[in-house]
């Protein structure tokens, strides 16, 4: 596995923990009587931060592991080559590409909902569920093209 | 035109220069390794630029190390 498999792989975990959080807590919610919006606010305040500052966290610490890793193994002081080449930079493109189709579709089917007269929390909850999915749709077509070769 | 590919000598090249590995030419050439060996698997055809600094790491002219063939016609 590659350096940017293992960031993408990282990246991957800990959107899927968020979008898991999001939605015990969205259904808690829905459980609870309703969506409250005062409840409903923070919560996307919180997941929305998680999912920035979580992942920069979890990319300095995979570089860090990373570093150790490779340094107890060659025992040398060098850094690995972390660089990142013209495939890597179009594997990245062609994740972002599918996250974009991924959310477009999500906002579209969000604002279905509301069409047909959900209330707009409603549609607010399913744009912030899309948002991460397509992050997540991202990086799994991203490991999908490392692993295939291209 | 029939459905053509991109094929390559990469791999024999590579063992007539002193069995270089896919990570020195990687380093030579300024990818990482996984991309060597995806060039040589002809799953990714590499930019222009990449595929002539590969043609200079082995000090011949592009057309000896890539060939672009009809996709049937076996290597």
């Amino acid at each position: 596995m590659s350096y940017q498999e293992k960031n993408i792989t990282v990246s991957l975990i800990t959107y899927i923990l968020i979008l898991g959080f999001y939605l015990v807590n969205l259904f808690q919610m829905l459980q609870e009587g309703g969506l409250v919006s005062t409840r409903l606010f923070s919560l996307w305040a919180i997941v929305i931060i998680a999912a920035i500052i979580v992942n920069i966290i979890g990319s300095i610490l995979t570089n860090i592991v990373l570093s150790i890793v490779h340094a107890i193994k060659t025992k040398t002081n060098e850094n690995e080559r972390f660089i990142t080449d013209e495939r890597d930079k179009l594997i990245e493109l062609k994740g972002v590409k599918s996250s974009y189709i991924t959310f477009s579709i999500g906002v579209f089917l969000s604002m279905l909902t509301f069409a047909f007269g959900q209330p707009p929390l409603v549609m607010f909850s399913l744009i912030i569920f899309f948002s991460i999915a397509a992050e997540i749709i991202g990086d799994i077509s991203q490991i999908y093209l490392y692993r295939r070769g291209f | 035109m029939g459905k053509r590919q991109l094929r390559n000598n990469i791999r024999k090249l590579r063992f007539h220069h002193n069995e270089m590995t896919q990570e020195q030419l990687a380093e030579k050439v300024g990818v990482t390794r996984q991309t060597i060996i995806a060039i040589e698997g002809a799953k990714y055809s590499p930019s222009l630029e990449l595929a002539f600094r590969i043609a200079l790491v082995f000090g011949v002219p592009l057309g000896e190390v890539f060939s672009y063939e009809p996709k049937d016609d076996p290597i």
